[in-house]
């Protein structure tokens, strides 16, 4: 699947959006991975702190409060994603990563430019891309602006326009808080790929009244 | 996915939960109640946001063919014949120790419902058949493959044309050469369907680091969005080409 790719949005609040994929290919080096999974997680959680949402397959349905990193170090992951605002912390992440060679293929799902910096900077080559060539067909269906621009967060459409126009209005009359609502729209992804804190700023925008 | 009349206290709370807007409230009943046309069965709005205050919102058992709507549409559902989540397979993520696209050899996803429209069988159908013309390869282990009763006209299995997804998608294996034939035939036939899709376009990287299916892309007309998922070579055994 491509959930993490087509994500919208300009050049600038794409900066602060970098997915980190590990997994393992079910027919080639998944058999006696369970351990290296976890080593990773343990490498992920040196950088909680600077982490935006992270999560396996597992549904994340507790509210998009984040998954708790010392269950998932010890859980059976064949996937693992992470969210990162801020290249240098991803970059480092990796770069760790790498260094403890678990010979388990990796993804960075970011702007182009942003993944040549990593890459040139810690010494890896891209190997395969999956560009997005963008929607086409009934386009005057697809939500339009920041709608959109949160919605493809979750590649899986779970974070539904509808959802996300209620929480807007719901911002507006003061019965939620912008960060709590990108929390609950978070909770509707299952693979933790939504990035709250972009999400919060983007509701931030929507519902200033000096945009 | 249903609503228990009974039990609905007519809240609306559910309404916006729903990505396809299948859910409406009955004039002068004080409920509300869920188009059975337009759901897709993504749980959205029964266990995932658990949003329903009287838990009048249940999940019938899903008989042939329908129970497709929620093995398409909800990512934690199981697909029983690739026995994995989600919609597509492990495409370029795993493609250092796969090998699944070399030098010279690309592949197409074409995303039908993303973002967030969703789709109906029939517009699927019209896509593969379009592009089924040119003699291209459809992914066996992605799960839209065993819905394809002829994958050299791309016509589906009758039984499943009314069916509707959140999204699905068309995954194809081409030769580079033929790319430019597949990107106009997507180019055209999406004039003549009633959903969108997002495109994908999956390359190897040269050793200089260029890509050449992207230059081809360009050339059709398609602008790549700044953004793209990269394969870093990290996984092993690395698959070495011959």
């Amino acid at each position: 699947m491509t959930h993490t790719l087509h994500r919208q949005g300009t050049v600038e609040n794409l900066k602060e959006d970098y997915v980190l994929l590990l997994r393992t290919s079910r027919w080639v080096n998944h058999e006696g991975s369970e351990r290296k999974m976890q080593q990773i997680w343990e490498v992920i959680s040196h950088y909680e702190q600077d982490i935006v949402n992270f999560g396996n397959h597992y549904p994340n349905w507790g509210g998009g409060k984040l998954y708790d990193m010392e269950a998932l170090k010890k859980a059976k992951s064949r996937i693992i994603h992470v969210v990162f605002k801020d290249r240098e912390k991803l970059q480092a992440c990796l770069k760790e990563i790498k260094e403890s060679e678990f010979g388990i293929s990796a993804v960075v799902s970011a702007l182009c430019s942003e993944t040549q910096k990593i890459c040139s900077e810690i010494g890896l080559s891209p190997h395969t891309v999956n560009y997005s060539l963008g929607i086409h067909g009934k386009t005057d269906r697809v939500p339009e602006g920041e709608v959109l621009e949160i919605h493809t967060m979750c590649g899986h459409a779970m974070a539904s326009s509808h959802l996300i126009d209620h929480m807007v209005a719901e911002i507006r009359k003061g019965k939620i808080t912008c960060e709590a609502a990108a929390g609950k729209l978070a909770g509707m992804c299952d693979c933790g790929i939504f990035n709250t804190y972009r999400a919060e700023k983007l509701l931030r925008k929507m519902t200033s009244p000096h945009p | 996915m249903l609503i228990d009349k009974e039990k609905c206290i007519g809240c609306d709370e559910c309404h916006p939960y729903c990505p396809v807007g299948a859910i409406r409230a009955v004039a002068g009943e004080g409920r509300s109640e869920i188009d059975q046309v337009e759901c897709v069965e993504c749980g959205c709005c029964h266990e995932r946001s658990g949003v329903c205050p009287v838990d009048a919102i249940y999940m019938p058992k899903l008989e042939w063919p329908r129970c497709l709507r929620e093995y398409f549409s909800n990512p934690n559902v199981k697909h029983p014949s690739t026995t994995g989540h989600g919609r597509g397979t492990e495409e370029m993520k795993t493609n250092d120790v796969t090998g699944r696209f070399t030098h010279g050899v690309v592949g197409v996803g074409i995303e039908m419902g993303r973002p967030g429209v969703g789709t109906s069988v029939r517009d699927m159908e019209t896509v593969a058949m379009a592009i089924a013309r040119l003699g291209v390869e459809f992914e066996s282990q992605n799960p839209v493959a065993e819905l394809i009763a002829d994958t050299k006209t791309g016509k589906f299995d009758e039984r499943v044309l009314n069916e509707r997804f959140l999204s699905a998608i068309l995954e194809l294996k081409i030769p580079l050469a033929k790319l430019r034939d597949v990107l106009d035939a997507i180019r055209e036939v999406a004039g003549k369907i009633d959903t969108a899709f997002s495109l994908d376009l999956i390359s190897r990287v040269q050793p200089d680091g260029s890509t050449p299916a992207l230059a081809i892309a360009r050339e059709a007309g398609f602008a790549p969005r700044p953004n793209a998922k990269t394969n870093v070579g990290l996984g092993r055994p690395l698959f070495e080409e011959a």
